[in-house]
């Protein structure tokens, strides 16, 4: 109620001006420690997409006459039991976190909210109904223990088995085009849907307030007047209004989707092996022979875990100072 | 105006059957609608699907899940039997999942008061300092800390507690008032000390600059006064309620990747352990005991708020 | 400013005793609470433990003896199928005949037995002295119960049939079809007659097995669903105390009909801190040494190495293939996959030589075994020739490996697996993890091409995996192998009564699967346990038999 509050006097700063989103964009860049989040967050992020070319071994690639060796020239940061680069692996740990963020990002915090929450504010009656007890029921779950259940029932359907189709497999059949499977997607989908599911409803609530409010303002009252359509209406008058909550949302979740996504891989309903994730990483490193004899193999990814989660944070942080006046 | 609140909280709680009726029908067909069953993950390697189909009988396991619904849900409602624990067979649902819950709830309790404990002093020392560069690096600080995921702390705890410095065992548990505890009770702890914090701040500044501070500070109550009375009624009280139940969610996830690490019998590492081996009926009153507690803590922080917030209350708008 | 000081230094204090006065109430009440939910647990007795660290360890007099254990999935020996819950269940019931260390079987209820000539009819003679622990003389009787009650449709017992359902008329009893087993009938008080339909040596084997073990009707049929939280058995120890998740308490029945066991007390932690380094405190008596610890104890020159045992165990670890499933119908496929990996070198890394590289399928231990290789070994440019001359040169489909598990990662060995075929045979294999149910159910469906995963013997002798897991029509034939000249020496086997003639044709059985690479066998399995001094006769089984009785230990 209180952060609704807050968000409606957003647009009303927002209406005010005639580009807000340029505003504050402008504002964001004049913010130092936005500038250094985002500085950091595309470098990962240029890593993650590159990495293929950058990484100087495979992930899976294994010698083990090479077994637990220290850094070295060759392994900047060690080889594991296997005698895995440790830099490879986390480097394409960092593709993982790329994919999975915004993807995630992309449905969960930005299309679905987006669409219900402008739905069920500016239709109303059952379809509001509708939405917002989905959304309460959803929100009343514990999530994680639902994300791995889900994630336990899903995963075969997807995914499938050497001798039957799953969902994923069916799909390629369909559009002719076969790669998916052996590129892991299924995992990088099953993560972003059972993320996107519960992330939704948050932003949507947000949406939906600001939508009602806006919906009896002069300026949508005197475009309906002109006999605008809904779909106009929506996307001409409600949406450049919303965006700032829509970004505002999208920039907090990023921490916490990326974090999901390393607990799920951990817990073995995420990332499948042998594809890299973080979590792989970090199970690997929980080890009591890594703990005591090779501690690079769980600081190295961690610290990168922890940079690219801060750096999430704080720009999710600043952007929200920017967009929303009352907390500046 | 109480009206409106008594009549706010009947309707809020007449939600409280219809959402655990929808949860529970919806987990019980997740939990049976994923592949393999309970019979087949018990029997290990011992294959022979002619005896399984038996025992699926026996169960009941071979009937259309709506018919199954039925019939735990009756059982629940008139015998508050939630069915068999195909791991501890010999045992009642809530007598194995008692115990575990004392444990998580501990756990959680040790958990909250370090959160509190550094994050209100944290939080209002750097609103004191607001404007100088101790603020936001305080801030920033265990800012980084709420980064680290608890999967990864948890580890990082281990290696500097237990390897580096050999204070506590790498992992176990030694019961509630051990060594042994030192490490979940950090790992669920320190991420909450930023939120705490900065609400603590976040309070304390406006509240600093509320009117019925500044009529106080008018009238010559001195400044510690004025903080006790004014400024840590107003906003620490409500303050705590939000965060306590707001931070009901970060623990539970906490704790399940916390005691699943750490090996610490708590209802975390338990409903865990209860998906993976497909333990529907466990897996079903967990989940259903999270609502609830879900349910209340969100309602007793939504009432608080209303009942504590001026603005919110002499507006009279409850929803 | 110094207003601001004074405020910041004072909410500090303020928010510190606040704290502390919660910490006081939380501790203070949470004392109360855990005697609370011990009451509530349906179990009274206080215990050292509770509360710390271990003080009242040192009251533990001679006698006792205490070791880490795990919450047993039921104690009904009826329904029991797994190793964790048998281990307490052949400590607090029995069976007509058990195994000794040696795995031969030995009487225990049945003091005797005759065999008919035709091998089919077994006449058990019980011991007059058998007692229930509430003092109640064992008939033949409360065999029968058992043996009925445990085919019953309602026990719901999925081993049953494969234990019990020798006996004549035995599945009419578990499709029910009738009340009773027509094969089984008491000829007196102590006098049992069990006929079965063929003449099978190992059926003796089969009723060491707790399916047949006996239980006391009385109390089952008084609280069917309870009654295992305080079983009234006929084994040598009764079960004293069980707090689930915290600690099970067994206690000598000095009264039992082979003699009062010599250990008094048999203490079994179930939770609690790192197990090693409660055995270096003296906490426990005796205790398994995970990976991680394995190099410190078997460094001569550290302290605990002199404590340190290794105890093979019978069972193997391999890699199935399923040989109708391409590309692993075609038998050089298989031994090209066999022949591309280098099994020794995995050992020695990934797993830090904690367990020897299999020698066959038949694991030590079992009669039958030969220290002798008989697996192919690692010889990668014949790998590649016989890839080559296969029907699938340079067209293999995609192959998916799976394995049962949850986690991050998979095991070591697997990964390290799949990288010498990509390596020496350049076929990328992917991994597919699977819940234990699921993984195990699509094997018997056959949907996996291929698969990692591992056997444990259920009782020592090589039927127990050659017949069970290669007959072509066995329920469990995972790799779906169909050889008729195999079929035909399995059921040879079956019913040689000349042991080294069964045995040789086992091993000439074993000796074919492995040529036609059916399986890699990949490793035996070995415990690694440390065990104090002061422990003596405790000997570690390779399979589930009672250990506790002749135990000593004196401090």
């Amino acid at each position: 109620m209180v952060l609704a509050a807050a968000y409606s006097q957003v647009s009303e700063a927002a209406v005010r001006t005639d580009s807000p989103m340029g505003r504050a964009l402008r504002r964001l860049l004049r913010k130092r420690v936005a500038v250094a989040c985002l500085a950091v967050i595309l470098t990962f992020y240029t890593v993650g997409a590159l990495a293929a070319w950058i990484a100087p071994y495979g992930y899976a690639e294994q010698n083990l006459d090479a077994s637990f060796e220290g850094p070295s020239l060759h392994h900047p940061f060690g080889t594991d039991r296997n005698g895995r680069d440790t830099l490879s692996r986390t480097i394409f740990a960092t593709r993982t976190t790329l994919v999975v963020t915004l993807a995630t990002v992309a449905t969960g915090s930005i299309l679905l909210p987006l669409t219900l929450g402008m739905l069920a504010g500016y239709r109303r009656g059952p379809i509001d109904s509708v939405i917002m007890r989905v959304g309460e029921i959803l929100a009343s779950l514990p999530g994680l223990p639902m994300l791995v259940l889900i994630s336990v029932a899903l995963r075969p359907r997807f995914a499938g088995s050497a001798t039957q189709e799953g969902w994923v497999e069916k799909f390629e059949d369909w559009i002719g085009w076969h790669g998916l499977t052996s590129s892991g997607f299924a995992d990088y989908f099953i993560i972003f849907f059972v993320l996107s599911l519960f992330g939704w409803v948050g932003g949507a609530r947000l949406i939906r307030t600001q939508v009602l409010t806006m919906r009896g303002s002069e300026h949508v009252l005197a475009a309906e007047a002109c006999g605008a359509g809904t779909l106009r209406i929506l996307f001409r008058h409600l949406l450049p209004n919303v965006m700032p909550l829509v970004i505002v949302g999208a920039s907090a979740s990023l921490g916490a989707i990326a974090t999901s996504e390393i607990g799920l891989t951990f817990l073995g309903v995420g990332i499948q092996p042998p594809h890299p994730s973080f979590g792989a990483l970090i199970t690997d490193g929980a080890s009591r022979t890594v703990l005591e004899n090779h501690p690079q193999l769980l600081l190295v990814p961690a610290a990168v875990v922890a940079t690219q989660i801060f750096a999430f944070n704080l720009l999710g942080d600043a952007v929200n100072d920017v967009l929303t006046p009352r907390a500046r | 105006m109480t009206d409106g609140l008594a009549a706010y909280i009947v309707r809020r709680l007449l939600f409280v059957p219809i959402t655990l009726l929808i949860v529970s029908l919806a987990t019980f067909y997740i939990t049976r609608w994923g592949p393999g069953d309970p019979v087949s993950v018990y029997s290990g390697q011992f294959r022979d699907e002619e005896a399984f189909d038996r025992v699926r009988h026996q169960y009941g396991l071979d009937k259309p899940i709506i018919q199954q619904y039925g019939i735990w849900l009756r059982d629940v409602v008139t015998d508050g039997d939630f069915g068999v624990s195909f791991r501890y067979r010999d045992r009642d649902i809530p007598e194995v999942i008692g115990p575990r819950i004392w444990v998580s709830a501990r756990l959680g309790l040790y958990a909250f008061i370090i959160t509190f404990l550094v994050g209100i002093p944290t939080g209002i020392y750097a609103a004191v300092r607001q404007g100088t560069w101790l603020d936001p690096v305080i801030i920033g600080f265990f800012l980084l800390f709420q980064s680290i995921p608890v999967v990864v702390a948890v580890p990082m705890l281990v290696m500097l507690f237990a390897v580096w410095l050999d204070w506590v065992p790498p992992g176990g548990f030694d019961g509630l008032v051990s060594r042994s505890m030192l490490i979940p009770t950090l790992a669920l702890s320190v991420p909450g000390i930023a939120g705490v914090a900065r609400l603590a701040r976040t309070a304390t500044l406006s509240t600093l600059h509320d009117d019925f501070v500044r009529t106080a500070r008018a009238k010559g109550l001195d400044e510690a006064t004025v903080v006790f009375r004014h400024v840590a009624r107003n906003s620490v009280v409500p303050l705590m309620t939000t965060v306590v139940g707001l931070s009901l969610v970060g623990l539970i996830e906490g704790a399940l990747f916390t005691e699943t690490l750490l090996g610490i019998p708590g209802i975390g590492s338990f409903i865990y352990e209860a998906v993976r081996s497909q333990d529907y009926n466990v897996v079903l009153a967990v989940v259903l005991l999270i609502t609830v507690a879900f349910m209340v803590a969100n309602l007793v922080v939504d009432v608080a708020l209303i009942a504590l917030d001026p603005r919110v209350r002499d507006s009279g708008s409850v929803r | 400013m110094s207003n601001r000081l004074t405020l910041a230094v004072l909410g500090v204090a303020a928010a510190l005793i606040l704290a502390l006065a919660v910490v006081l109430i939380v501790v203070v009440a949470g004392g109360d609470g855990d005697k609370d939910t011990a009451g509530s647990g349906g179990a009274q007795t206080p215990s050292a433990s509770e509360d710390g660290n271990g003080n009242g360890d040192s009251e533990a007099g001679a006698g006792e003896l205490r070791l880490r254990g795990d919450d047993p999935l039921t104690l009904d020996p009826a329904t029991a199928q797994d190793a964790g819950s048998a281990f307490y269940i052949v400590e607090i019931f029995s069976g007509l005949v058990r195994l000794d260390k040696d795995l031969q079987v030995q009487p225990d209820l049945a003091e005797r037995w005759d065999i008919s000539p035709d091998g089919k009819t077994y006449t058990f003679h019980l011991n007059p002295d058998a007692t229930f622990h509430d003092g109640r003389l064992v008939t033949a009787e409360d065999v029968k119960y058992s043996f009925e009650r445990a085919l019953s449709g309602s026990t719901a017992s999925i081993v049953a049939e494969n234990f019990l359902g020798d006996i004549v008329g035995a599945k009419d009893v578990s499709r029910g079809r009738a009340e009773e087993v027509s094969g089984i009938s008491i000829a007196g008080d102590t006098t049992i007659e069990i006929t079965i339909d063929a003449p099978k040596p190992y059926f003796l084997y089969k009723l060491t097995y707790p399916t047949g073990f006996v239980v006391d009707r009385r109390q089952v049929e008084a609280n069917p669903r309870r009654w295992t939280n305080k079983p009234n058995g006929t084994g040598p120890y009764k079960l004293k105390e069980w707090r689930l998740g915290e600690e099970i308490v067994l206690e000598a029945y000095d009264k039992h009909y082979l003699g009062a066991p010599k250990l008094k007390t048999v203490r079994l932690e179930l939770s609690g801190g790192s197990a090693l380094i409660e055995y270096e405190d003296g906490n426990l008596d005796l205790t398994g040494v995970g990976l991680d610890d394995l190099p410190r104890v078997q460094d001569p020159s550290d302290d605990l190495n002199a404590e340190y045992h290794q105890v093979p165990r019978q069972s193997i670890d391999y890699i199935g293939f399923n040989t109708t499933a391409p590309p692993f119908d075609d038998e050089k496929v298989r031994q090209a996959f066999a022949l591309a990996v280098d099994r020794k070198k995995i050992a020695e890394v990934s797993l830090q030589g904690a367990i020897p590289t299999a020698t066959g399928i038949i694991p030590p231990g079992v009669p039958g075994f030969t220290s002798d290789d008989k697996t192919y070994g690692f010889d990668p440019n014949r790998a590649r020739e016989l890839l080559a001359e296969s029907s699938y040169a340079g067209d293999l489909p995609e192959i998916t490996m799976a394995e049962s598990g949850a986690g991050a990662t998979v095991g070591p060995t697997t990964e390290a697996i799949v990288q010498f075929w990509r390596e020496e045979l350049g076929v990328e294999v992917n991994i597919q993890q699977a819940e234990s149910g699921t993984f195990f159910s699509d094997i018997d469906q056959g949907r996996y091409q291929m698969f990692h995963i591992g056997w444990i013997m259920d009782y020592p002798d090589p039927e127990d995996v050659l017949d069970v897991l290669f007959y072509s029509t066995s329920k469990q034939n995972n790799t779906r192998y169909a050889n008729a000249e195999i079929d035909a020496m399995l059921e040879a086997a079956r019913v040689e009564q000349d042991s080294e003639a069964r045995l040789a044709t086992y091993q000439d059985v074993e000796k074919r699967l492995i040529e036609s690479a059916v399986w890699i066998p990949m490793f035996f399995d070995v415990a690694h346990v440390l065990v104090k001094p002061y422990v003596q006769g405790f000997e570690f089984p390779p399979m589930v038999i009672e250990r506790f009785r002749d135990v000593v230990v004196q401090r």
